[in-house]
């Protein structure tokens, strides 16, 4: 069975003056008009509710601060939170616009048993300024509740007592909707704990089969899955530190570290990783994920320490450290089968290819992905599409299939450098089939010399440019020597005035 | 004239340290003839393991000292972006010649191409059947390092030398960046001796500066021959690449102007009608070209002649085409 706690946040800032701020409420429109959203616990004392409109609420109370709200804001305040909470348990889930379900089955002990972790948890989201409420359960709907209408110390629903817990809870504890709670307000049905030992059909019948559905969630009869925001590792090392690091040696250091624990993992599993996360805990709360791809797997620390180097690298001081890091892990996110076994451990003795592939990954670590490409072969006539550079590693996925053969028939030239797309040039050439006599490409005036073509090529109307026009391929040589390949996009009589692109380079 | 003994042995130190700062051999800066024996004693052993790059043109590999130096940093320059397509092609020709050098049987190994974006977006991106086509360099032979910035370039660069494994690494840049000074020309050069491997500096529209590339060579375009055939040149064909250079720095201080044919077959440079080149500097003339090299001109209206006269042979051979 899962325990779950649901961490319920209030919208607010830093609140350790209460005193000197005047009560503050949040906006929202609704129908053209200004309501409360939101209010912090001085304007609550006020007696102003969330709904009433604000320049009702103006005139009964003219200190207060108004603010808009910022829905994208709150969202992104609620993800640093969540990941935050990352430090707890991997599994965290957003819950609605306000709270986070934190599944912690099998971390609680790391955290001296459920109650102890409960605590630590409310103080410090408080301490860093939010009036978090918190349950404990073993259902998420449980847990949600417990959060919500659970007062005093016990808030921690021992698994089996569900029931005796969410019986006198009023019927908003079933997160239902507004109007299955209106409908069973009206038939006088105000607590679970009437609909518990309640028959089933006539419940259903009237009120869909939400309600029960909601209530066998929240005391276990019925499975409810949270869905973490953030994919699972299949593997992760990590390490709390007492004093919090800050240094880039230091990160370094640790990672060597944690990639030699992650390594005897990897080994017993005969894998390696493909992937590579490394998450930095900030002690105010904020979290850094770095990520390096490999493309092969890895697993000797020494490499993946250069990867993360290189990483580290690209940011060039911009990690911002502040107080420390309090918790660094690593986790493999991608793992694959290990096949060949690296046998030295500094990676000097690396075969040639693997050194490649390693200088590949690491100039993809500190410069991205688009910055180191391979060219990928496919069947195609189209110049452009014949040879595609696409990333290092992902030649395979790219579609091309690498047929590993010149398909270019040995009497067809084809360039050594192609434009990334053909530019347009002003040619004046023999009608209707001839090849250029003159050219002016980025505004220089090239006089063709001798010119071998045309060399056809037709669209390829299975591919989704139908009506691209025919191409005729010339390659000219200017009275200079320079050789370029020029085309001719149309056929005289099909189009009125073809235009003319130079597209390759010769040597 | 004698020189005493203790200057005799500060000088040749001296130029052993310079040497070792070049990463040439020490007898190139000896005087020829003198201490002979005394300066290869102390050339660093692993020096003469780096053989040279023979371009098969005689005449070229001759002014280079026996070829071009396979461990070091070759600058090869062109005067205009719109050229990038010549320079690139003497580089990949060069790189070429030395996977032939250094291939030992299994397959050849890949050349290392750094570049910026914007480069790239000018000259054009490397197109990989050309490259088999001219260069045999198989399309898994070709890695692409695109950068944004020069200092990535720079580093990738770096790190490529330090893996090693490659045949060649270009480095594609414009212009006479200041990024690109003496200090970081030479650390390209050391990576380069002490990987063994060549890094070719290529630079479109750039000016001659100092730099630590113990070769510096301006190409630019030269007229194609004929294609040959086996009833003989065909008419108004474009035949093998041409490159018309202009040899401004060597290892052994010779410069000079040559006019070299690409052979994608054998993968080797033929020069051009050796007798025809004169080493005479002219300016003007020309329209286009501004910093104009006299030989490849003489040679541009010589070949041009030609190549016109074929179109007259075609013409007069009626349809040929």
């Amino acid at each position: 069975m899962r325990r779950r706690h649901g961490a319920e946040w209030r919208r607010g800032g830093k609140e350790g003056k209460p005193v000197e701020f005047p009560p503050l409420v949040v906006s929202r429109r609704e129908a053209n008009a200004q309501h409360i959203a939101a209010l912090d616990e001085q304007a609550e004392a006020l007696g102003l509710r969330p709904g009433i409109g604000i320049a009702d609420a103006r005139a009964m109370h003219p200190g207060i601060e108004v603010v808009e709200e910022e829905p994208e804001a709150d969202r992104r305040l609620l993800e640093s939170l969540a990941d935050w909470c990352d430090r707890y348990t991997p599994l965290v889930a957003l819950e609605g616009t306000n709270g986070l379900f934190l599944d912690i089955s099998g971390c609680a002990h790391l955290f001296g048993g459920e109650d102890a972790m409960l605590a630590e948890i409310v103080r410090r989201l408080a301490h860093q300024g939010f009036d978090a409420r918190a349950g404990l359960a073993s259902t998420p709907g449980m847990a949600w509740a417990a959060a919500r209408f659970l007062e005093g110390q016990r808030r921690n629903v021992p698994q089996g007592e569900e029931e005796e817990f969410l019986a006198p809870m009023p019927l908003a504890a079933l997160r239902l909707e507004e109007k299955i709670r209106a409908g069973l307000e009206s038939v006088g049905i105000r607590h679970v704990g009437a609909l518990i030992g309640a028959p089933r059909a006539p419940l259903v019948r009237r009120f869909g089969t939400m309600l029960v559905a909601r209530l066998d969630q929240a005391i276990g009869l019925a499975e409810e899955v949270i869905s973490p925001r953030l994919p699972v590792s299949p593997l992760s090392a990590e390490r709390r530190l007492p004093e919090p690091i800050g240094m880039t040696e230091d990160i370094e250091r640790l990672i060597l570290l944690l990639a030699g624990t992650l390594r005897q993992e990897l080994e017993r599993r005969d894998e390696g990783a493909r992937r590579l996360s490394l998450s930095l805990f900030r002690v105010d709360g904020a979290v850094m994920r770095l990520g390096v791809g490999a493309s092969r797997p890895l697993r000797e620390p020494p490499v993946i320490l250069q990867l993360f180097r290189e990483k580290l690298a690209a940011l060039e001081g911009k990690l911002d450290a502040g107080y420390g890091f309090d918790m660094v892990r690593l986790s493999a996110a991608v793992t694959a089968p290990f096949t060949a076994r690296q046998t030295d451990l500094s990676g000097s003795a690396l075969q040639e290819a693997e050194a490649i592939s390693l200088l590949a990954d690491r100039i993809r670590a500190r410069l991205g992905k688009g910055a180191i490409l391979v060219p990928s072969l496919r069947e195609s006539h189209v110049p452009e599409r014949a040879v595609r550079l696409v990333p290092f590693g992902e030649e395979a996925l790219a579609g091309g299939s690498m047929p590993a053969r010149n398909d270019a028939p040995p009497g067809k030239i084809r360039p050594i450098r192609l434009l990334e797309t053909p530019e347009p040039v002003e040619a004046s050439a023999e009608v209707p089939e001839g090849p250029p006599l003159s050219f002016r490409w980025r505004r220089a005036l090239y006089r063709v010399a001798r010119a071998e073509g045309p060399e056809r090529i037709a669209p390829e109307w299975w591919q989704e440019d139908r009506e691209a026009p025919t191409r005729d391929y010339f390659c000219v040589e200017d009275v200079e020597g320079r050789r370029y390949w020029l085309f001719r996009e149309g056929l005289y009589g099909e189009v009125a005035s073809p235009r003319w692109f130079l597209h390759g380079i010769f040597p | 004239m004698a020189r005493p003994a203790v200057s005799q042995g500060r000088l040749s130190a001296l130029r052993r340290e310079i040497a070792r700062i070049e990463g040439t051999l020490p007898e190139r800066l000896a005087v020829p003839g003198e201490n002979r024996a005394v300066a290869g004693r102390h050339s660093r052993p692993e020096m003469e393991k780096f053989a040279y790059l023979k371009t098969g043109a005689w005449r070229f590999d001759a002014a280079l000292g026996g070829g071009l130096p396979a461990a070091a940093l070759t600058e090869i320059t062109s005067r205009e972006t719109r050229d990038g397509g010549i320079v690139a092609g003497f580089a990949l020709a060069l790189a070429a010649i030395a996977a032939r050098k250094e291939n030992s049987g299994e397959g050849r190994r890949p050349v290392f191409w750094v570049s910026t974006s914007h480069m790239l977006a000018e000259a054009g991106l490397p197109y990989a059947l050309g490259l088999e086509r001219f260069f045999g360099f198989a399309p898994d032979q070709l890695l692409l390092a695109r950068t944004v910035r020069l200092e990535d370039a720079l580093w990738a660069t770096e790190e490529a030398a330090k893996t090693g494994g490659f045949s060649a690494i270009f480095l594609e840049l414009r212009g006479n960046p200041t990024k690109l000074d003496l200090t970081a020309s030479r650390r390209l050069h050391n990576r380069a001796s002490r990987a063994g491997q060549p890094i070719f500096l290529i630079r479109h529209s750039a000016k001659a500066e100092a730099t630590a590339a113990i070769t510096r060579i301006f190409v630019t375009a030269a007229p194609t021959a004929l294609r040959e055939t086996l009833v003989g040149r065909l008419p108004r064909s474009l035949g093998p690449p041409a490159f018309a250079l202009n040899l401004i720095k060597s290892r052994t201080g010779r410069i000079g102007d040559f006019v070299l044919e690409w052979n994608p077959h054998d993968f080797a440079f033929r020069e051009r009608n050796a007798l025809a080149v004169r080493p005479v500097r002219q300016s003007g003339g020309r329209k286009q070209d501004s910093g104009g090299l006299a030989a490849a001109s003489f040679d541009r209206s010589a070949f041009a002649t030609q190549a016109w006269s074929g179109v007259e042979a075609g013409r007069k051979g009626g349809k040929a085409s």
